[in-house]
């Protein structure tokens, strides 16, 4: 992973207690909250067989694996091994562990030795949604640079420049903020956020406008020429 | 009363007949079809029993009843005593209808990747798959918006056989090497449903021991 803080998910949507896989560059992540409510990023990889941790389930403060059950706590440190639950587990069995930060309502990740600084706070944003598109994330950047944001009412909310790894869409004050996540290689997530609290419908009709973009970026239209 | 299931323990249609047998707890019996590596179900004794021979079959008194879909909805009218499987109000109604239409006909090609990659049956493997990933794409799309305002399944404020007739194409979408990584709001969708009191695991959908 390269260096800095990189979106995984909006932080709304993993509920306590449980765990969802996701990628950075093609490499899998799990990011999984525990019962207290923190939230915690790791290499997706069991060290026993190789499984991936997000299919597994968190139990209080620690996640099992779907395989054999070894169970993880908080640092990634192996804490039980069911086949032998007499063992005093060696804390050489282990998950690499990332750093994690919740800002602007979005779960970040960094590499755990990394020296850049946390992503800003920001406050009163409402989640909208992920948006999973098959296109690079370069390729999205500059078509939401160049054609901004579909708005819910049809007219694009312009682009309004980068925050601190969000990028604001609306004149004269930003409406929309998004947070690109370089997935793999040719895909991209986009974790949509709105200003302010807008009612149930609104948040429908910008989830809507989401899907408009989805289909711009990898259809044939204007935006995905822009994207190319 | 007599119900016979014909089953296959593998086959993601008659789990969800045998998911709402369980949830409103409806005795019957089953019988259970080789359907792989036997093709049981096209031969002599299956076909004339049900000239479909097609999976899952339910005998309700006699009557034959054939696709998942149909024998849920069948199900839903004649056990589920609190009506709310399969909502008689017109716009409920309609909107689960839709639904297991989408089951049927999008999720076909679930269902054609998962037996592709399971028991090698032909499918342009790239096709199936991708059709199927379009699909699941509406269902997160969908359950995304249900969410803003409370709503917790696809229909209504309670599951429905809607909910149960979408299921098996998302939980099982590993099997045919779809993650769950991209569906944030179906990964919601399914622990509700796997929330719901009589629920049953069926192989590929692990219990949480
Ligand atoms: S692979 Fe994880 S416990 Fe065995």
């Amino acid at each position: 992973m390269s260096a800095g803080w990189y979106p995984l998910a909006l932080a709304d949507g993993i509920e306590p207690g449980t765990s969802a896989g996701t990628q950075l560059f093609g490499k899998e992540l799990v990011v999984w909250r525990d019962a207290g409510g923190a939230a915690h990023v790791w290499e997706d990889r069991c060290p026993h067989r190789g499984m991936r941790l997000s299919f597994g389930f968190v139990r209080g403060d620690r996640i099992a694996c779907l395989y054999h059950g070894w169970q993880f706590d908080g640092a990634g440190q192996c804490r039980a091994i069911p086949a032998h639950p007499h063992l005093d587990v060696p804390e050489t069995i282990k998950v690499a562990t990332y750093r994690v930060a919740e800002r602007a309502g979005v779960i970040w990740a960094a590499d755990a030795h990394t020296e850049a600084p946390e992503p800003a706070a920001r406050d009163a944003l409402t989640p909208i949604r992920s948006l999973y598109v098959d296109r690079p994330v370069a390729a999205v950047r500059a078509a939401l640079a160049g054609a901004g944001f579909p708005g819910a009412d049809g007219a694009p909310l312009p682009f309004a420049g980068d925050a601190g790894g969000l990028l604001a869409f609306g004149a004269p004050e930003p409406v929309l903020f998004a947070a690109l996540q370089p997935f793999a290689a040719g895909r991209t997530a986009l974790h949509i956020l709105a200003v302010g609290a807008p009612a149930a419908e609104d948040r429908v009709a910008l989830a809507g406008a989401a899907e408009v973009l989805r289909r711009a970026l990898e259809g044939a239209s204007a935006l995905a020429e822009a994207a190319a | 009363m007599s119900l016979v299931l014909y089953d296959y323990a593998l086959d993601e249609n008659c789990y969800k007949v045998r998911l709402l047998l369980s949830i409103l707890g409806v005795p019957h019996e089953t019988v259970a079809i080789d359907m792989f590596p036997g093709s049981e179900h096209r031969g002599p004794a299956f076909l004339a029993l049900n000239p479909r021979g097609t999976l899952p079959a339910l005998f309700a008194d006699g009557l034959l009843l054939t696709g998942a879909e149909a024998i849920l909805a069948y199900l839903a009218e004649r056990f589920d005593e609190s009506g709310t499987w399969l909502p008689a109000d017109p716009a409920a109604f309609g909107a689960v209808l839709s639904w297991l239409h989408f089951a049927v006909d999008e999720l076909s090609a679930a269902a054609r990747a998962r037996a592709h990659a399971m028991t090698d049956a032909p499918a342009d493997e790239a096709a199936v798959v991708a059709a199927a990933r379009a699909a699941l794409r509406l269902m997160d799309d969908h359950m995304t918006k249900r969410e803003f305002s409370g709503g917790r399944f696809f229909v209504g404020e309670t599951p429905t056989i809607a909910d149960l007739a979408l299921f098996p194409a998302f939980a099982l979408s590993r099997d045919y090497g779809i993650d769950h990584d991209e569906f944030p709001a179906l990964r919601r969708w399914i622990r509700r449903v796997r929330a719901v009191s009589g629920f049953l695991t069926m192989p590929g959908i692990p219990d949480y021991h």
